[in-house]
Formats: structure tokens, sequence, C-alpha cells
């Protein structure tokens, strides 16, 4: 009887199941998830999707407006910009760039943070006090402000948009992974491992770390968002991305003196910035709730 | 509290200096030669082109020039701009009013439509108006700035021709010296009839596509604060003793969800700062942001360091404020550790 009631009894779900369920739980998220992965095959397939080559000049087709307009071709579904590039294909391609830098942006942040954020929790001392001074002076300056100084000193390139921005959005890893790691110092579990004599390299990153990982990740995908959004700006600026990258801040400002006479080609590039950073950051919302509850908003 | 002021005081000196070494460092690592820059098109005679680096320090040993420059700095002195040859300082200072009357509208309408907003979704919790306000609170924070601004001036400004495009006021129509170097006081001022109302057409734009994060993050913060007041006892109690629920929200709730929105406004500075960058470029508003943008184009390093410079001590004493601030609201911080 007793085997019998065992056997009868659900099984748990697995850790995935069950993150998957409560994340399932917000509409929005799963919406912002579907879009992502759409932007995100785009970005890979780009070569294949795209129906042109980003930089190629179509010079007798210049400006076309997209399809649903007067004037438009089923050629150039988006629409041509001055110099006769297919608008598609360059969004499609940009979606390459954003999200490249996005991702770098998120991973090479975290590990610095994770790194910097360990060593001051578990250092202490002048070593903690020096590492937080230098991101309270980071924080200090305003991010684009800092971003455009790195990139005056650096020169404007993608590769150093990539440079300023991850150094913009460092601090906030870094705190956060050690006010996360203090808090589990502390514990019970990480005494017992100290004494039975696990390294201190091992407590930091075994022992300790991949309690402080919810927090992380829920950081982790807001700050691609606000990644994108930087670089776009600095594109903007024309501190980005050089031409003839299509990356969409730098497509914007490039394209702003037709904004009278062809509106199309000035605002399909915002739009794409747009619907990108809200997909992500609906998703980030849906991550904090699944997988922090004490966070979650309300 | 004098002590807790001042150790919090303390703790900025070090920040002050090391952003002095940075701001130094980076500039001096910018490439392109300030001279040369200057010199233009046609080349330099070499005897004229060293007296012009001896003249800008150029030409001493990098310590040397960190030493000159710290001293420069404790004389409040900022340096000079290359290109326009007047104080780095009194060129921020006369161009900072026009942001910071932009900032402080952007704010204004920010807290004007957020607040209300956060506390309408959380009263209806759940309802069409919470799913909109959250929706477009959404979208709001992930704006685009600068797209947004160009769309509103397509839009606002082309189609409908209800704003103008760029700009403080119309300078052909209306001509007056600032006295405080806000155009909607300095309008009001001067007399001009409708000038008030032009500064204010053109003061609308760029307060919107500035104020739109802010506004977000707002209504954001207000709605999940105001769902944890609601939820407390002391406004159970509020509603059982009958209270209209008009009286209930606005007074009793409303007040104490209204803290950490204020401690975020105080927070908001720096986005509000950097998000002047873009939107000023966009408007062409005579501001800092566009300024330091100017600044970098034309590789004004000692403007740009100075520029930069200020902006953070700026941010730096706004956050300090606020900090001593929350701590003389809130004992337990003044007191942890």
């Amino acid at each position: 009887m007793a085997v019998d009631a065992l056997a009868a009894e659900p099984k748990r779900p697995g850790p995935i199941a069950e993150f998957w369920q409560s994340f399932a739980e917000n509409r929005g998220a799963v919406v912002g998830l579907a879009v992502v992965v759409i932007i995100g095959l785009l970005a890979i397939f780009a070569d294949i999707v795209a129906p042109h080559s980003a930089i190629e000049q179509f010079r007798d087709f210049t400006k076309l407006p997209p399809v649903w307009e007067d004037g438009g071709l089923w050629r150039f579904p988006l629409g041509t910009d001055a110099l006769g590039r297919d608008a598609l294909s360059r969004l499609i391609h940009g979606a390459r760039i954003s999200l490249f830098i996005g991702l770098m942006v998120m991973s090479v942040s975290i590990a610095m943070g994770v790194v910097l954020g360990l060593v001051a929790a578990f250092a202490g001392g002048i070593v903690d006090m020096i590492i937080m001074r230098v991101m309270d002076l980071i924080i200090a300056v305003p991010s684009l402000v800092l971003a455009i100084l790195v990139v005056a000193v650096l020169g404007p390139s993608l590769e150093n948009t990539i440079v300023a921005v991850t150094i913009v959005y460092m601090p906030r890893y870094v705190r956060l992974v050690r006010a996360s790691a203090l808090g589990e110092i502390g514990k019970d579990y990480v005494t017992a491992a100290r004494v039975i004599g696990v390294g201190p390299i091992r407590l930091m990153f075994v022992t300790v770390l991949p309690n402080c990982l919810a927090p992380l990740i829920v950081q982790a995908a807001l700050g691609v968002s606000d990644a994108i959004l930087e670089a776009a700006a600095l594109g903007f600026l024309g501190l980005g991305a050089q031409p003839p990258i299509p990356e969409w801040g730098a497509m914007l400002a490039d394209n702003r003196e037709f904004i009278r006479s062809n509106p199309w080609i000035v605002t399909l590039p915002g739009l794409a910035i747009l619907i990108t950073v809200v997909a992500v950051n609906i998703m980030g919302d849906g991550l904090r709730d699944a997988l922090d509850p004490k966070l979650r908003r309300s | 509290m004098l002590k807790y002021l001042l150790r919090r005081l303390a703790l900025t000196i070090p920040t002050f200096l090391a952003l002095t070494l940075v701001t130094f460092v980076a500039i001096r690592l910018v490439p392109g030669d300030p001279v040369e820059v200057r010199q233009g098109e046609h080349g330099i005679d070499p005897i004229r082109l060293a007296k012009l680096r001896h003249e800008l320090g150029l030409d001493q040993s990098i310590l040397h020039q960190y030493w000159d420059y710290l001293v420069q700095l404790a004389h409040g002195d900022f340096g000079t701009s290359i290109r326009t040859q007047t104080s780095v300082a009194s060129e921020f200072f006369t161009l900072f009013p026009a942001t910071l009357e932009l900032a402080l509208c952007a704010m204004l309408l920010a807290v004007i439509v957020g607040v209300p907003a956060g506390v309408f979704a959380a009263v209806k919790r759940g309802g069409p108006i919470d799913h909109g306000v959250m929706g477009i609170s959404v979208i709001g924070y992930s704006m685009p700035i600068f797209w947004w601004g160009l769309l509103l001036i397509m839009l606002v400004s082309e189609r409908w021709e209800l704003t103008p495009i760029s700009g403080r006021i119309d300078p052909i129509k209306y001509y007056f010296d600032p006295v405080t170097g806000f155009m909607l006081i300095d309008a009001w001022l001067s007399g001009q009839e409708g000038a008030v109302w032009d500064a204010a057409h053109h003061l609308i734009l760029p307060a919107i596509v500035l104020g739109t994060i802010p506004l977000a993050v707002i209504a954001r913060i207000t709605r999940s604060s105001m769902l944890e007041v609601l939820s407390e006892d002391y406004v159970r109690t509020a509603r059982a003793k009958g209270l209209s629920p008009f009286r209930v929200i606005g007074l009793h709730a409303l007040r104490n969800a209204l803290i950490p929105v204020v401690t975020s406004i105080g927070l908001q500075v720096g986005t509000l700062l950097a998000g002047a960058v873009l939107t000023e470029t966009i408007f062409s508003w005579p501001g800092v942001g566009k300024w330091l943008i100017e600044s970098i184009n034309q590789r004004d390093y000692p403007a740009l360091q100075g520029g930069i410079m200020l902006i953070s001590c700026l941010v730096i004493m706004v956050n300090l404020f606020v900090d001593v601030l929350y701590g003389a609201i809130n004992p337990r911080l003044r007191h942890g550790r």
C-alpha cells in the first residue's frame, strides 16, 4: 500500500520546466521572447533572408518609398535610402549589429562584474574600497557623456562603441554581484566549505557564485536592451559604427536630411530599435518575475 | 547628523580626485593635436607652432601638466576653450540655464503625468487602465529618444505646423538680453507681447522628448510603491473608519508612496543630462549637451575636459544631496554602516 501511494505521487517538474511554467504565466513576456527569437534568427540568417546586400547601391532606385506607398516597388519592400541601398536588407543586417553589440556588452560586463564584484566582496578592506570608489566614479558621469568621452579617446568605431558601453554598464554588475556575495558569505554553507579547506578561487566561483545568479540573469536581460539603446545613440551622434555599416542609429542620422521628403527612411530604423528594445525589456520583466519572486513587481 | 554629512562629504573627495585624473588622462590620449587642428588647412610655421604649444602648456612633462591642471581647478579655472578663447566655466554656465530649464520642464512633465498614471494603474490594478499604463511605460523607457524627437518634429512641426523646429525663441520677432538665462522668465520680464508664448512653444517638444523616459520610470515606481502602500494596515484603518476613497488614496496612501518616487527623481539627474545631449542636438537647443558634442567634433580638449568635469561634479553633488536628504528622513541609514 505504502509503495503504491508513493508511486502515485505526481512527479515534481524539473527546474527548467518549473521555470518555464512561471515564465509562461506572463503572456507579454512570451510575446517578447518570441519577437526576440525572430529578430535573433533574422540576424543569424541575415545573408540568406535579406533580399539584397546591405551595402549594394542601386543608383537608379534612390529614395524609393515602401511598397504600400505610391511609387513603391516589390523589389524593395521597404524602399531604398539616398544611395539606393535596400532599406529592408539594411534593417535585417542592422539587427545583427545591434544584437551583437548588446550581447557582447552584456557578456563582457558580466564577466568583469563577476570577477570584480566577487573580489571586492571576498577581499574587503582597501581592495573593496578601491574597486567600489572606481565604480562610483563611473556612475557619477552620465552614461552617454562617459561613452562619448571613451569614444573621443579611442576614436569612433563599432568595436570602440562596445568598449565604451561596456565601461558604462559594468558598475551595475559589480555592485550587484558584490551585494549578493556579501549576503551569502556569512551563511553556514560558506563557512562549512571554508572549514573543509576549499580554496578562495573555488569558494568564490563554485560555492558562492551560483547563489548570486538569479538577480544577475535578470539584470543581464535588461542590460542588453540598455546597451542596444546606448550604442544606437552613439551611432546617431556619429560616434559609433561608421558608414557603410548598417547600424540602426547611424542609418537614422545618415538620412536625417531627408526627413521632410522621405520620412520612411528615417522612421524605419528607429522603429526597429524600439521594437527590439521593447521585446527584450518585456522578456526581461518576465524573467525577473519567474526567477526572482522577491523582486516581482506588485 | 553633522557627522554623517561630513563623512559623506569626505567620501566624495577621492571620487573628485579620481575624476580629475580620468578626464586629464583621457583627454591627453585623444588622437589629433589641438594645435594642428587650429592651424587649419594652410599649415603653420614651426616657431609659431612651438609658441602656441608653449602657451597651451603642451610642451611640459605630463606630470607637470597634471599638477598645473589640479592647481587650475583649485582656483575654479576649468580651462580655456580652444574654439572660442573664452573660459570653459563661463561658457558652461552661460549655456547651463538652457539645459536646466529644459531638464526641469521635462521632469515637471514626467511627475505631473507619471504620478497620477501610476496611482490610477495601482488603484485599478489588473484592469485596462493598469495594462494600458504599464504597456505605454514599457514603450516609454525603451524609447530611442533621438528617433522620438525626429518623429515629433516630423509630425507636430512639419506636418501640423504647430511648433517651431529648433531653438529657444524666434530671434527675429523677439530680442532681449538674458537676465536669468531661463527663456520663459526672461521672456516674461521683457514684457514683449507673445514672447512667453513663443518660448513655451519652442520648449514643449524638447521637454516631451527629454521627459519620456523619466515619465515611464516614475509611472512604474509610483504604481509599485502605491500597490505596496495600499496593502498596509493604516490604509485599511483609514478605509474602515469610513474616509472617502479619494482621501484614503490621495492623502494617506499617496503621501507614503511618494518617498521612493522622490528618491528616483534625484537619481535621474544623470539620465536627464545624458538625454539632454541627444535632445539638444536634435532640437538645436543651445545648452551644454549640444555644446559638448560640438566640442568633441572640433577636438576642443579643454572644453570637453572642463565640461565633463563640471557635469560630473554636478551629478555627484546632486546624488550627495539626495543621500543626505534621505539620511535626514530615514535615521536607520544614517547610523548604518
